[in-house]
């Protein structure tokens, strides 16, 4: 279908967006990559009267190391995320989170940013930076804040960001060392996940010292499994030294039901999922 | 059974239209022969299979034959294309309309070439006379039959044919399907892992086409035993609107086939070919049912309703008794004739 008409501004400075954003308000949307707010509009589920498109805005891209942090600018793309080098050393969960977003050429338009701001809590990018401890870091008219992943997903396709602010860089903790793995469960390769599970380890000698683990479409955000990496710390790296850990996974969530399954097969899966995840981001 | 007929039988079944095909083949002073069919085509790729037979039968390039269908202000008549049966009804329609052209020919054939029309014969594109090495193209003759400057008393200068054929009997294509799925028991999800078939769909016009027929029927049948199904609420709205919901299978969702072919060639019609555009989505599909229900018969599992989903097969396996207390019977797929007219029986797990 058609959008409905919309006047657009193409701002090449973080200044200038927030500007147009500030004069504009609620009538205003901010796009990214596109690719879930162009469905959105072609579908006239929402029709604002200005689009923001911060595509021309250069230093929202890129990827760089700040002492113990890597920075990654809200506009990079995934297939950038799959494919850089500090990515994988540094943060390998966000690399493979982000090679099993959707498809080729959905990852070569959009971009993590605009993933977490979009905030879908079957979206790839959300449970990966909540594991990585990610810090979200946003511009708005009285300077930049920065807000940690487990205050950033707030409900439904809602962040913590204001209707005046602009994400604009993930900074993310280095995890160097750490193996990875994000198991996403689909019925055909295109689909969004029923659930996923991101998970990363630090391991030594066949088990495991610590773990991060986050849920994918098991609530209205991303969620930890925060009893899950409890139980997993000096657990050994095997399929009987996981699975206790792994049980508990769903403790504590209250995941959706849909044609895709019922909230208490997405509990089941996400414990048979963490299994895998854990197990295979511990021989990553 | 493919290409339902004869008229008369399914008139005495009460079914709501006749079996025939009807085609023309009209030849154009230029050379070029104009084919037109009522098994209208969306892109199954009668044009190339029809204009084979067409060249092939008339002894033209290939090149020369173009097939005209989809509009009634082109093609008037015709009961179009369903149920196996464009090639094997459509199809031979065209040969008997072609073969009409060439008795038309003949005797312009004849007059311009001086002989007795039972000595003229006809042989990949030429009237030739009998004993001599004298001859004209078809394409000659349809010129010289358009000029009408010299032709036979007593006939109409036109060597256009067309034909309604009403065939004697349906075709019976038949084939073997095997197809083997991997159950992950703790998701349920279910992985096919080798798919073979071969089918014997006689005689073959254009392999490329009958194997596309295949393979499009087999992701077809494939889908409905995995993928595809139209979820409606309570309240009768279609809560699997949208290809997000309702799932359609890519080519990243699908294995290479292993497929083949017999050849026993039809005895219902002169081509001898058989109806295929049904073979692989009536065989497929309960291939990969049985094939999943075949794997968790050891949990105790007899059915599971389609599309297996993942949730549907991982709740047959944990509402099932593991194999024993159940009769050999019972664990025996999958049809059976008591059930054969009922709709949606619950999977057993359900």
């Amino acid at each position: 279908m058609i959008p409905a008409k919309f006047d657009y501004l193409a701002p090449t400075s973080v200044e200038d967006a927030l500007s147009a954003l500030s004069q504009h308000g609620d009538d205003a949307k901010i796009m990214a990559g596109g690719q879930s707010l162009l469905p959105v509009l072609r579908m006239r589920l929402n029709a604002p009267e200005v689009v923001i498109d911060l595509g021309r805005i250069d230093s929202l891209r890129g990827i760089r190391e700040d002492g113990d942090a890597l920075v990654i600018g809200a506009l990079t793309t995934h297939s950038e995320v799959v494919t850089n080098d500090l990515v994988r050393r540094h943060a390998l969960l966000l690399s493979a989170a982000a090679a099993e977003v959707a498809d080729n050429q959905i990852r070569h338009r959009g971009t993590i940013g605009g993933a977490c701001a979009h905030a879908d809590p079957a979206g790839d990018m959300g449970s990966a930076a909540l594991a990585m401890d990610a810090e979200f870091v946003i511009a708005g008219p009285g300077g930049t804040r920065s807000v940690p992943a487990s205050e950033f997903f707030v409900d439904l396709f809602e962040t913590a960001i204001g209707e005046d602010e602009i994400l604009t860089e993930l900074r993310v903790p280095k995890k160097t060392g750490w193996g990875a793995h994000y198991e996403k469960f689909v019925r055909v390769a295109h689909q969004w996940p029923i659930v996923a599970v991101a998970a990363t380890v630090k391991g030594s000698g066949g088990s495991i010292d610590e773990a991060r683990v986050a849920l994918t479409n098991m609530g209205s955000t991303p969620l930890r499994a925060a009893a899950t990496e409890a139980a997993l710390s000096g657990a050994s790296a095997t399929e009987d030294g996981v699975r206790a850990a792994a049980d508990r996974a769903a403790d504590g969530t209250n995941p959706p039901s849909d044609l895709n399954g019922d909230g208490d097969y997405r509990k089941h899966l996400a414990t048979v999922l963490t299994r895998r995840a854990v197990l295979k981001a511990a021989s990553a | 059974m493919c290409g339902l007929a004869p008229s008369r039988v399914l008139g005495s079944l009460d079914y709501g239209a006749g079996g025939w095909e009807h085609a023309s083949v009209r030849m154009l002073a230029t050379g070029k022969v104009e084919v037109l069919t009522g098994a209208s085509a969306h892109g199954q790729g009668h044009e190339t299979a029809f204009s084979q037979i067409v060249a092939d039968r008339l002894g033209v390039p290939f090149e020369d034959v173009e097939v005209l269908h989809g509009d009634t202000q082109i093609a008037h008549k015709g009961l179009d294309t369903y149920g196996s049966r464009s090639l094997v009804v459509g199809g031979e329609a065209l040969v008997r309309a072609a073969d009409k052209v060439i008795e038309k020919a003949k005797p312009i054939a004849a007059h311009l070439l001086e002989a007795n029309v039972d000595d003229v014969e006809f042989s990949a594109g030429t009237f030739s006379v009998r004993g001599t090495d004298q001859g004209k193209s078809i394409q000659d003759i349809a010129l010289a039959t358009f000029a009408a400057h010299n032709y036979p008393e007593g006939i109409e200068p036109n060597i256009d044919a067309e034909s309604t054929y009403d065939p004697i009997n349906f075709s019976f294509p038949h084939g073997t399907h095997l197809c083997a799925m991997e159950v992950d028991t703790e998701t349920g999800r279910s992985t096919m892992r080798k798919y073979v078939c071969v089918d014997d769909v006689g005689n073959i016009i254009n392999p490329l086409i009958v194997s596309g027929q295949v393979h499009g029927g087999l992701v077809q049948g494939i889908a409905q035993a995995l993928w595809e199904e139209a979820v409606y609420d309570d309240s009768g709205t279609l809560v699997s609107g949208s290809f997000v919901d309702y799932l359609l299978p890519t080519s990243a969702d699908t294995i290479s086939f292993d497929i083949d072919h017999t050849t026993s060639p039809s005895t219902t019609n002169s081509l001898g070919t058989k109806g295929v555009g049904e073979a692989g989505t009536i065989a497929s599909t309960p291939a990969v049912v049985n094939a999943i229900v075949d794997a968790v018969r050891d949990r105790g599992v007899n059915d599971i309703q389609m599309p297996c989903t993942p949730e549907r097969v991982w709740r047959a396996i944990n509402t099932s008794s593991p194999k024993g207390g159940a009769t050999e019977a019972a664990a025996m797929p999958h049809f059976d004739e008591s059930e054969a007219g009922q709709s949606s029986t619950e999977g057993a797990g359900a």
